[in-house]
């Protein structure tokens, strides 16, 4: 099975939400989880980044680069990326990685990759 | 809506403590009871963002008041991220502006050095989205990172610019008794010469070490008071005049311009309107520069200067003591410290201290209207405040 980064479609309206969130920000409507859940494009350009030189304490890594990269289709989304020399604009290609590890729990999330 | 005075203001030095966080609170109570001559309070607010995490002491304000034996007075807790101490003073203003209490006692207080810079840095990264970024390490300086690279990209804007934010916010906390950093600094020091990258490695690239707020214990407080209880003590009239407040969204990748701060331009606007004030009437502000890009932004964002020319201003030294408008006079977050729940305590105290004219060797010569701006989150809660001094 492919994974996916998930966002959150209004069944009224149809905008797109990532992260989720409780009222839709376009048309104010909402029953409780109105929404269809929907794969986030994996190919974007990147819009800017970061390199921590002081990561948290639980990743056991000297540095770790983290950037926002806007999607095809204009969505947007935070991810850590894996490439040499970043720069703005370029275009990136996301994996499902595992992002954190704490003790019992594994987080997946988008890692990028120079496309 | 009653007017708000400020009657009586105290704090503590921004730094290490080796004192527990309820004494942090209590000691700067104590000063501003005296500043002010008042005996009794009618409530005390305390703004705290980490005592539950960091310390293991909830329930902050009850603890408070009894120290301070002020019981039976109301006392409240006030958590809202970095700008919890400007809510708090918020919360002040409204409580004596309605009628409510008379006096009112707002205390800010945090004790984040009880733990190692990690654990400390981690605790503030709780405030980003828990899904959409914390779960890729996220953290305030590679928010703020990221946030810098763009904003010098569009802006034009350079690692001199931001360095002349530090050298001048060490400079000016050089005649802050109480601030964390008594450390004079120089580009050279830390751009120009060979030692340069060790002195000043990057910590979230393009920012480096002295583009960072320092991890801070400290607290701060003010007396809120109305006009009958002013004219009982003899203490200058500076009046709390304007509030505004504004949020933005909790993921910042979701903002339309993610180099735009709207909930500071927004929270900005009320204030002045609500004080009656333009931002070219500033005497001096407090901005909050957790990190040196922010003080750029900030000034622009709350209309000192044109949007992508703060920087320009900044070369000219306009934003110095004795320049057009003098920003963090106190040495800012930047050099003063940032103990995140009692910052915006702390940025309110230098402000009525500057009003007064006791700012002794930092002293803005005739400041008559001042202003605060009180950062949470990522931009996502803000709180700005203006005072202005009367006759």
């Amino acid at each position: 099975m492919e994974l996916n980064i998930y966002a959150y479609k209004c069944k009224r309206c149809g905008q797109i939400h990532y992260p989720y969130k409780t009222i839709c920000k376009k048309c104010g409507e909402n029953d409780h989880n109105e929404f269809d859940i929907v794969p986030l494009p994996k190919k974007g350009k990147l819009l800017t980044y970061t390199t921590l030189y002081n990561p948290p304490s639980d990743y056991e890594v000297p540095t770790l680069s983290l950037g926002i990269v806007e999607l095809e289709g204009g969505h947007r989304i935070t991810g850590q990326l894996n490439i040499k020399n970043p720069k703005i604009g370029m275009n990136v290609e996301g994996k499902i990685e595992v992002v954190r590890k704490e003790a019992y729990n594994k987080h997946l999330g988008m890692v990028f990759y120079q496309a | 809506m009653r007017e708000v005075y400020v009657a009586g203001i105290g704090i503590t030095s921004f730094t290490r403590l080796e004192y527990p966080l309820v004494e942090i609170a209590a000691y700067p109570g104590l000063m501003a009871l005296r500043d002010s001559g008042l005996k009794k309070v009618d409530h005390i607010y305390v703004a705290n963002m980490g005592g539950g995490r960091v310390n293991g002491q909830t329930g902050l304000a009850s603890a408070v008041v009894d120290h301070l034996s002020l019981t039976p007075a109301g006392a409240e807790t006030i958590e809202n991220g970095p700008a919890s101490g400007a809510s708090a003073i918020k919360q002040g203003f409204m409580a004596v502006a309605s009628g409510m209490h008379d006096v009112v006692m707002v205390i800010g207080a945090e004790r984040m050095r009880e733990v190692n810079q990690l654990e400390a840095t981690d605790f503030v990264a709780t405030l980003t989205h828990p899904l959409a970024e914390y779960i890729y390490g996220v953290t305030l300086p590679s928010l703020a990172g990221m946030f810098a690279r763009l904003y010098m990209e569009k802006y034009g804007v350079t690692s001199r610019h931001l360095a002349m934010v530090a050298v001048k916010n060490h400079y000016n906390a050089m005649d802050n008794f109480y601030a964390h950093l008594h450390e004079e600094i120089t580009l050279e020091g830390i751009l120009d010469s060979p030692e340069a990258s060790t002195n000043n490695p990057y910590v979230a690239d393009p920012l480096r070490f002295y583009d960072m707020c320092p991890v801070s214990d400290g607290g701060a407080c003010l007396i809120l008071a109305s006009v009958e209880v002013m004219k009982k003590i003899n203490k200058p009239m500076i009046r709390l005049a304007g509030i505004g407040q504004a949020t933005d969204t909790h993921a910042v990748h979701e903002r339309k311009d993610p180099t735009d701060l709207l909930a500071v331009r927004e929270a900005a606007k009320q204030s002045f309107a609500m004080a009656g004030v333009k931002p070219e009437d500033v005497d001096v502000a407090e901005l909050h520069d957790a990190f040196t890009i922010l003080e750029i932004a900030e000034s622009e964002e709350v209309g000192f200067f044109k949007k992508g020319e703060g920087h320009i201003a900044l070369e000219k030294g306009e934003t110095k003591i004795g320049g057009k408008i003098p920003i963090n006079p106190s040495g800012g977050l930047k050099a003063k410290g940032h103990p995140v729940g009692a910052t915006g305590v702390g940025q309110a105290h230098e402000i009525v201290l500057q009003l007064r004219g006791e700012a002794k060797k930092r002293q803005v010569k005739n400041a008559k209207i001042g202003f605060t701006c009180n950062f949470g989150g990522f931009g996502n809660n803000v709180v700005c405040l203006t005072f202005i001094k009367e006759k």
